[in-house]
């Protein structure tokens, strides 16, 4: 079995992890300290553990760039779904969870190519499953917006 | 005894009130229908519908919830033996033998086939709820501090070591979920801990974190790929039944699974898709017809579908017992419980919570006629639900996480922890990183750190504390045991999928 370069990162980003949790432990009371520490101390040992299976496993079976992780990987679509979502999330506090939804709904759907009567009913059935689920139903106050 | 069977009684009496029995339709036929939609999983469905079980009452909550993953895991049977593709990897066995008897032009069969093990699998399996439950809650009177403590961790190490296909970073998500789980206000002295503002005050909340673990992070797993169209529902032009004869040979099968899916059930870290397989390769073993086997066996279909159904039972008797969940569905079905302020253990089987606990038993039981019921006459519909495209998937599912985050405490901020989950999701995915740890570890964290630290103040620091009693030692060896478990559990799923695929035909492949 391979060493994987990219789990380099995945190491990489957990001592991270620790270190900025070990620099904000210190900034706590001493009895407050001790089960955060505990924890850190554990996820730095088992970090530590894996690192030296990657170094072993480079050694004796090479390395490897990927484990395929993002073979069909699709760049554009997947940021255009992710920055989509990100608007929809400003959308909800500033237009209201309704207006929001429904060009969300729209706009992904036209952009991941489905056709008009498709988009049409899937809005339209989502808002209404919502409506009834969550604003009838749990009685749930959904965002109205900042801007009405 | 009798009052223990009078309060079984009473929550059958309960289960059939008019809202849990309308709770049980809608949560099962839901149910169904994510299961059947190769895109989303039993967990994710769950976790999306948690927040609506908020308003309800402990038992018609847990009842919704239950119905849901017993629905998702006979669900994925419709797909995989209509187009190929199991809906749920708990299926996966099913789509050998069912495909072929769709190709055969035997789909009625198939589907009634799977409904039919499906509800006696089940069925069977809630009789070990209803027995053993009770009896491993009353072992945990004897847990202290340090053994809660000890079967926190032991939680972790058996979750962690499963879904992963490296046991250490099942591990070091475990720890990472750990830390995020300290994030708060101190439970001992209050002290503001890694709070970036006071909205963390109370620590992450858990079913955000769920959500986004599981169903946003699905949402992004399902936008990187390219979308392709489903293949075409076969038509079902047999009819849906079953002869005397076909089911008296199914029936030693059906015993056989549910005695192996519940057994995988309890043991805690394996799930439905390791028993679908032992199911079907025990049934292939026993059968007469083996020549049938790859070509369309019915007895195939029934092994792994009444296999995987027995898991639901069996497996929610250390969730509800010991607070450890064996599988990502019952982590969430577990917070679902803590959500509704109860906590696993003797405590669901005293006086106060023993009538909600036998209601969901009993809502349980039910559960699988309705399941027989709707899986019977919906099938065709359900099928064509399974061709739904990827593209209205993405959307729908991100708007239900959203008014779902949203819903807990009406708060903007619990969208946002959601959407950070989802991307901490998506990435720990894609790495081999297991999310199902990370949420375990944020439901136990606060359990294992409460009994540790109450452990160390009673003997004044002493850590000799944690190693004083028998059942610390027990849990310890467990723990050992869990960390261990995984190399196991892998030998035994690869080898039950490897010896059913030799009897495949090399042209039906699961997509």
């Amino acid at each position: 079995m391979k060493m994987v370069k990219t789990d380099i990162g995945v190491v990489a980003v957990f001592y991270a992890i620790c270190a900025f949790f070990y620099v904000q432990t210190q900034k706590l009371s001493a009895e407050s300290q001790t089960y955060p520490t505990f924890i850190i101390a554990i996820l730095f040992g088992l970090t530590t553990l894996y690192l030296l299976q990657m170094v072993f496993r480079a050694k004796k079976y090479g390395t490897v760039n990927s484990n395929g992780e993002f073979k069909d990987f699709q760049p554009l679509q997947f940021f255009g779904c992710l920055a989509l979502t990100i608007l929809y999330l400003l959308g909800v506090h500033f237009i209201g969870f309704y207006v929001s939804s429904a060009v969300f709904m729209v706009a992904t759907l036209l952009f991941l190519k489905v056709k008009p009567i498709p988009v049409a009913i899937s809005t339209v059935a989502v808002l209404l499953l919502v409506y009834v689920a969550f604003t009838r139903f749990l009685q749930v106050r959904l965002p109205a917006g900042l801007l009405f | 005894m009798l009052e223990t069977l009078s309060v079984m009684g009473q929550g059958f009496i309960s289960a059939l009130s008019p809202i849990n029995l309308l709770m049980m339709i809608g949560g099962t036929a839901l149910g169904i229908m994510i299961g059947c939609l190769p895109g989303l999983s039993a967990a994710m469905g769950v976790a999306l519908m948690l927040p609506l079980t908020f308003t309800m009452s402990a038992d018609t909550g847990l009842i919704v919830l239950g119905a849901i993953y017993c629905g998702a895991i006979f669900g994925g049977s419709i797909s995989a033996i209509l187009i190929h593709t199991p809906g749920t990897p708990a299926s996966a066995a099913t789509a050998i033998e069912g495909y072929q008897m769709t190709l055969n032009g035997q789909a009625g069969k198939a589907l009634f086939t799977a409904c039919y093990s499906s509800f006696w699998g089940g069925l069977l399996s809630c009789i070990s709820l209803y027995f053993f439950a009770p009896l491993l809650a009353q072992l945990t009177l004897k847990f202290q501090s340090a053994e809660y403590f000890w079967l926190s961790i032991f939680g972790l190490t058996i979750i962690a070591g499963v879904s992963s296909k490296s046991i250490v970073k099942g591990l070091m998500s475990g720890a990472l979920g750990l830390l995020l789980s300290t994030i708060g206000l101190d439970p001992v002295s209050g002290t503001k801990r890694f709070m970036l503002s006071s909205y963390f005050a109370e620590g992450i909340n858990t079913t955000c974190a769920l959500i986004g673990l599981f169903s946003m992070s699905q949402v992004f797993i399902l936008a990187e790929a390219k979308i392709k169209e489903r293949a075409k529902a076969a038509k079902v032009t047999d009819k849906m039944s079953l002869t005397r004869e076909e089911r008296r040979l199914i029936r030693p099968t059906i015993l056989r699974s549910w005695i192996i899916g519940n057994l995988i059930g309890i043991l805690p870290g394996a799930g439905a898709s390791i028993a679908c397989f032992l199911g079907y390769n025990t049934s292939r073993q026993f059968s007469k017809h083996k020549e049938q086997y790859g070509h369309g066996s019915i007895e195939g279909v029934a092994g792994s579908e009444a296999a995987n159904n027995a898991v639901t039972g069996g497996s929610l008797i250390p969730t509800l017992t010991l607070g450890i969940p064996g599988e990502s569905v019952t982590a969430v079905l577990m917070g679902g419980l803590i959500i509704q302020g109860l906590s696993p253990g003797p405590q669901l089987f005293n006086a106060q919570n023993a009538p909600m606990t036998y209601t969901f038993f009993a809502g349980f039981v039910l559960v699988q006629f309705f399941m027989l019921g709707i899986g019977l006459l919906g099938c065709r519909g359900f099928a064509q639900i399974s061709r739904l495209s990827d593209a209205i998937l993405i959307p729908v599912v991100t708007v239900l996480c959203f008014v779902g985050s949203y819903a807990i405490h009406k708060n903007i901020m619990d969208i946002i922890v959601m959407l950070s989950f989802g991307i901490i999701g998506y990435l720990m995915r894609r790495f081999d990183l297991n999310t199902a740890a990370v949420v375990l570890a944020l439901i136990l964290g606060p359990i294992g750190e409460k009994g540790l630290r109450n452990a160390l103040r009673i003997s004044q620091g002493d850590p000799r504390i944690l190693f004083s009693s028998a059942v610390s030692w027990v849990l310890i060896v467990l723990c050992i045991l869990g960390i261990l478990s995984p190399i196991l559990m892998n030998r035994l799923e690869k080898k039950a999928e490897k010896d059913a695929k030799e009897n495949v035909p090399a042209d039906s492949e699961i997509e």
